[in-house]
Parts: structure tokens; C-alpha cells; sequence
């Protein structure tokens, strides 16, 4: 077999057409890289100065205030999902997701979801990354390799001569075929190992995103290798191989995605916020009581201080952003639920293309999928339940204003 | 010993079409078997049934004494092939386009056994390190023919070998495939030109829609006769 290879190799170093498309694989491979490095550098660095900024914001905000109520109200905390060290090579929901917020103790839903009025969009196609390359763009690449191998020695009558010089079939064009698919592979996954060096990605994910991107590409290999055996003009296959390939790479996800998201609406983002803003602007006019029932049954612990006199108080207003909050939860609910059952039959979906399939999987790796992104949204309303565990305890008992205690506010820890 | 090649009643279909009927013949060791017979008459498809490209529908043909279909593998590194119009790598050099071949045969040549074969096929040594898309169509067939000589295999079957080569190359090459005779190796040819297979052939076949209507030996270490052959063939026009 040895021998067979290093032939093959010293045959396809001579061959200008398939070293031409090795060449590209390589360098597509390298941009996609580097737009994703680049990409995940920004996304840190954005973190790193929204860090920095974000203590001196409050700081600033909380100088000179004098009760707990307007304290909460100026003070924003920064929360955020870092990216992983993974997550250059798929940046996967990142794209769709909002990924860092501004939240401060008011109606929380309405500010997770203002961001998603504003995604990112990159068309049909979406982010030029090393999933997609390795997913869509390196099974195009395969079949220009791999297309004609047969079929131009056929037309060019030297497909006889070649087997029954090489005694069989498999001798000649196993070798070939592989010793193309293995430089792709190579090529394809060298950036992508120096990118993860840097990166410092662990030895675990590095392997197991080659293992994908092996897998995706000996999937095609063995679809290219199928098409192969019909007796046909080299034109003949490559257009069947294209459309193939269309079929796999496009259609079908394009399909899929439509019939998973038919199949389990999702309620706009915007109209959580929207639902979320008329029962807090609403909460104005209506009678204290219709606010702070609600209120006290989820918060028992302050039935004590439930009593609004007057016609303001911060605790009343407080009262009804969460009211607010309680409103769509239901709703909210119902969005994070659909998104997960439209995820996991995106997983089952994804077997009917070797492209979702590898998409997915480095999604996953590199921790941009729906479920890191849900994963973030937690932490957020973790971590905003415990600023109203902070705050309530000091603001409905009407506590003395303490800026010291402020050093005590709850800190935003990123998931891991 | 096994006799090379034997053909045993073979009779072949190729998309659903008769191409061969009850064809036999044997060719013993150190002989030269020409095969003569007009466009379509079966020859090409005779040397791809010993090949193992196309399976008998009917009878059997063997290699050294064994079923092609038993062991395809084996009758084919014991055949050197020259196809029709053999077509090697045009964008590789001679030396090249050989040594891959040998390679693939599992018989590496070295520079001097490579130059050793194009002398005999004479040619021209300022040819071999061009690329074979510049060369002449009998420049194309004397590398393909040296690709044969150094297969060094026991039998060689060559399609219309002479084709594109001028007179006197073709002197030349039957000189070569004399030489190859004497020294042991079995040669089947399949050509159109009644004189060059008169000339170099100890037996001749004439194959005519698909059977063999014809057999013709040296006798007493003489030529065929051009004449009778010919005449034989030209019957075609008439039958
Ligand atoms: N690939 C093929 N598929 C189907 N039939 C074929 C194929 N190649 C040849 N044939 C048929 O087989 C018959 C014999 O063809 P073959 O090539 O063996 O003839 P030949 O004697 O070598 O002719 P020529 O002197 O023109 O080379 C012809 O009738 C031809 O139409
Ligand atoms: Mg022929």
C-alpha cells in the first residue's frame, strides 16, 4: 500500500488542475481562520473594555445618589458570554444571539430580548468560518478533485491501461483518491490546528473537530465514490455531484430549517418586550393592589412591607417591573422552549445532511450553539435575581440609604 | 508447460449485440499470433476478454493454462497490453510517464533500463524529458511500445501496434518483436495490415463478425503468403 501512496503522491504533485484546488482549500482555510480569530479577538476585547468601563459606569452613576430605589435604577451591569477558545473556528449563534447585555433591576425579559431587534445578518449563506468551509465549501472542493478521476482516464482511453497495468482496480484508484482527500484534509486542517495553538484550544477539541471534519469529508468521499461508478461522461457526473451536493448542502438544511421552524413557532423576542412594556407602562394607571398582589405571591417574605401609601414609591415600582417580568413569563417560557425543541430536531434533522451535521457539531464544540446562547440567558436572569435578592431586602423595608452596602452587590459571573 | 493463451469456443456479447462467436485458438510459448480482421470484427474486444474487461457469455479464455475470471489479478501481470491508440500521460515526460507506469505494475525501472527500451524503439533521446503533448502520434506509440518491452511479462498483447509508425520504424519494430519471440515471450497482435502480419507472425487469424474464418501458418519456415491472406480477407467485400 505504501508504495501505491508515495506513486500517487509524485503523480499528483505533477497534476497543475487538482494541486490548483489544494492550493485554494489552503487558503480559503486560512482566511476562514483568520476572520474567525480576528472575529473572537474583537469579541474579547469588546468584553475587556465593557469589564473596565463597567465599574467606573456604576460608580459614577452611584455617586451622589440617595435612595436604594434610584441606586437600582442608574446603576447598569455588564454581563456578557465570553467566547470560547474554540469559538473562532464556528461562530455558529454568536451571529444570531445577543451574546452581552446592559441589564440593570428593572423588568428583566424586555432587556434580554431588545437585543435580538438587532442580529447580525449574513444572508443565506452566513458566516465565512472554518464550520462552513468545512461543511459546505471543502465538499465542493472534494467533488473537483475526485469528480473525474475514473472518468477522464476513460475518455481520454487510458482507463484499460492503467488497471490491467495495475492488476486491479483498487490498486490505482484507491491510492488516488485517498492521497487527494488526505491533502484536503490536511491542507484544510492546518490553519486550523496553528489557529487553535494560539488560541490555546484544548487537545480534546482540536481532535475532536478534526475527527468531524475527517468524518464529513469520508461521508462525501463515499457519496463522490457512489456517483462515480456510473459509466458516464465526466460533465455528466460533475453536474450530478453539484446537484448532489446542492441537494445535501443546501436544500435540504434550507428545508428542514423551514418545516422545524413551521412546526414550533416561536414567539418574536420583540414581542416579549413589546407585552413586557404595556404591562409596566399599564401598571401607572391601574390601582397599587392589581400590582403588589401579584407581587407578594411570589414574595411572601415582604408581605409585611407591602403597603403603598401615596402615590409613589420606588418599592411600588420595582413591584411592577417584576409584575412585568411575571407577565411574560409565560410567553418568555414558551420562547425558550421552543428554541430547544427547534434544536433538538435540528440534531435529528442534521442526519439528512453530512452538512448541518458537521455545522452542528462545531457549533457545539465551539459552544455557540442554541443551548450555550439559553445557557447565557440563564446567567443573565441568575444573575439579575440576585441584584432583586440584593435590593429587596433593603428597598421594601425602607432601610437606610448605605452606599457602603453597595460594595456588596452581586457580581455577573460569565458561564464557563 | 501451460499453454499462454487459449481460447476456448469464446463467444462475447457487448450491449446485448454478439461481438464474438465460438472463437478458439491457442498461442504457444515464443509464438506470434496476429490477429487480422476488418473494423469491428471482435479483435479489440478479444485482448480485453484476456484481460478480464469483458466476461465470456459463452466458452472461456485462459492464461497460462488457468480461467481468466479465476484470477483476473494474476493474467494480467503475465500481460504486457498496448492498447489501440494507447494514450499515455501527455503532461508528464517519457521517462515519467514510464516510470509511473512500472510503478503501477510493481516493477520500478531504473534511467538505464528506461533508456535501454527507448533506444530499441528509437526514440529520439532529446524527446525523453519533453512532455508527451508535444510529441508525434508514433512518437506516443514508440513510448507506449517500450512500456510493453519493459513490463518484461510472458505475453504481450498488442492493438495494432504499428499504427502511426512510419516504415521504417515499423521494420524496426517487428525486428523487436522477432527478437522478443525468439527469446521466449508470447505475442498476440491484432492489426489491419496484411503484409506486416504476414511478414513476422508464425500463425494468422482472420476474424470476420465475430467468428474466425480463417487460420494460416508458416509452413517449413516460410512467410505466410501475402496473396492467399489477402485474398481471404478481401472476401469480406464478397460475403
Ligand atoms: N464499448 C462498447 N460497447 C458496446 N459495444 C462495443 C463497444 N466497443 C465496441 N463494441 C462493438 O463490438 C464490436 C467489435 O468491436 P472491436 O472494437 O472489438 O472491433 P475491432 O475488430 O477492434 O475493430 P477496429 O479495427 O475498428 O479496431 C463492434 O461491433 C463494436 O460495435
Ligand atoms: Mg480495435
Amino acid at each position: 500500500m505504501f508504495r501505491h501512496m508515495t506513486r500517487e503522491i509524485r503523480f499528483l504533485a505533477k497534476d497543475r488542475g487538482a494541486l490548483f484546488w489544494l492550493l485554494l482549500a489552503f487558503t480559503l482555510s486560512v482566511i476562514a481562520v483568520s476572520f474567525g480569530v480576528t472575529e473572537v479577538r474583537e469579541q474579547r476585547e469588546t468584553i475587556a473594555a465593557l469589564i473596565k468601563e463597567d465599574a467606573s459606569d456604576r460608580a459614577n452613576a452611584l455617586k451622589g445618589q440617595e435612595e436604594w430605589g434610584s441606586a437600582a435604577y442608574y446603576a447598569f451591569h455588564f454581563t456578557y458570554a465570553p467566547p470560547s477558545d474554540f469559538a473562532f473556528a464556528a461562530m455558529g449563534q454568536r451571529d444570531s444571539s445577543p451574546w452581552k447585555h446592559r441589564i440593570r433591576m428593572l423588568a428583566l425579559e424586555g432587556q434580554i430580548h431588545e437585543a435580538d431587534t438587532r442580529n447580525a445578518n449574513f444572508g443565506l449563506v452566513g458566516r465565512f468560518d472554518f464550520a462552513f468551509l468545512i461543511a459546505s465549501v471543502a465538499p465542493l472542493l472534494l467533488i473537483l478533485l475526485l469528480y473525474d478521476l475514473r472518468a477522464a482516464e476513460r475518455t481520454s482511453r487510458r482507463h484499460d491501461l492503467l488497471v490491467a497495468t495495475a492488476g486491479y482496480s483498487l490498486a490505482i484508484w484507491f491510492p488516488r483518491a485517498f492521497v487527494r482527500i488526505a491533502a484536503l484534509t490536511i491542507l484544510l486542517l492546518l490553519p486550523l490546528w496553528s489557529a487553535a495553538l494560539i488560541e490555546g484550544t484544548s487537545l480534546t477539541i482540536t481532535l475532536q473537530a478534526s475527527g468531524i471534519a475527517m468524518a464529513a469529508l469520508l461521508i462525501w468521499w463515499i457519496i463522490v465514490e457512489w456517483v462515480n461508478r456510473i459509466d458516464a461522461s465526466p460533465s455528466i457526473l460533475l453536474t450530478s455531484l453539484i446537484g448532489l451536493w446542492l441537494a445535501l448542502a443546501i436544500i435540504v438544511p434550507a428545508i428542514s430549517k423551514a418545516v422545524i421552524e413551521t412546526n414550533n413557532p416561536v414567539p418574536d423576542g420583540g414581542e416579549i418586550l413589546l407585552l413586557q412594556r404595556e404591562t409596566v407602562n399599564g401598571a401607572w394607571d391601574l390601582p397599587k393592589d392589581a400590582t403588589m398582589k401579584p407581587f407578594i405571591a411570589q414574595h411572601p417574605e415582604l408581605r409585611d412591607y407591602a403597603k403603598i401609601d401615596g402615590p409613589w414609591a420606588w418599592k411600588w415600582y420595582y413591584a411592577f417591573q417584576q409584575v412585568g417580568d411575571q407577565k411574560v413569563a409565560p410567553l418568555a417560557q414558551q420562547y425558550r422552549k421552543a428554541r430547544l425543541e427547534r434544536d433538538r430536531q435540528a440534531d435529528l434533522a442534521a442526519f439528512l445532511s453530512p452538512t448541518s451535521f458537521a455545522e452542528r457539531a462545531f457549533e457545539k464544540l465551539a459552544g455557540t450553539d442554541t443551548r450555550a446562547m439559553i445557557v447565557y440567558e440563564d446567567a443573565v436572569r441568575g444573575f439579575h435575581s440576585e441584584l432583586r435578592a440584593f435590593y429587596y431586602p433593603l428597598m421594601f423595608p425602607e432601610a437606610q440609604y448605605n452606599p457602603a452596602l453597595l460594595n456588596n452587590l452581586p457580581n455577573y459571573v460569565p458561564p464557563s | 508447460m501451460a499453454i499462454p493463451l487459449e481460447a476456448r469456443s469464446l463467444s462475447l456479447l457487448r450491449a446485448g449485440n454478439s461481438v464474438l462467436d465460438d472463437v478458439s485458438f491457442t498461442i504457444n510459448a515464443g509464438e506470434i499470433f496476429a490477429l487480422l480482421g476488418g473494423n469491428g470484427a471482435g479483435k479489440s474486444s478479444t485482448l480485453l476478454t484476456f484481460l478480464g474487461f469483458l466476461e465470456p457469455s459463452n466458452g472461456d479464455v485462459l492464461v497460462n493454462g488457468s480461467s481468466v475470471r479465476n484470477d483476473i489479478a494474476a493474467a494480467r501481470s503475465a500481460i504486457a497490453y498496448l492498447p489501440e491508440s494507447a494514450s499515455l500521460y501527455g503532461h508528464m515526460t517519457a521517462y515519467e510517464n514510464l516510470s509511473y507506469f512500472l510503478d503501477l505494475a510493481g516493477k520500478p525501472a531504473n534511467r538505464e533500463d528506461i533508456d535501454a527500451a527507448l533506444d530499441k524503439v528509437a526514440l529520439a533521446e532529446e524527446a525523453r524529458t519533453r512532455r508527451l503533448q508535444s510529441y508525434s502520434k508514433g512518437m506516443r506509440q514508440k513510448t507506449a511500445i517500450a512500456l510493453a518491452l519493459l513490463r518484461e511479462t510472458p505475453i504481450l498483447l498488442l492493438d495494432e501496434p504499428t499504427s502511426g509508425l512510419d516504415p521504417v520504424a515499423i521494420d524496426e519494430f517487428h525486428d523487436l518483436v522477432k527478437a522478443l519471440a525468439n527469446n521466449g515471450q508470447t505475442i498476440l497482435m491484432v492489426t489491419h495490415d496484411v503484409y506486416g502480419a504476414c511478414q513476422i507472425a508464425d500463425r494468422v487469424g482472420l476474424l470476420r463478425g465475430g467468428k474466425l474464418v480463417g487460420s494460416f501458418s508458416a509452413e517449413n519456415g516460410e512467410r505466410i503468403d501475402t496473396e492467399t491472406v489477402h485474398a481471404a480477407f478481401a472476401e469480406r467485400e464478397t460475403a
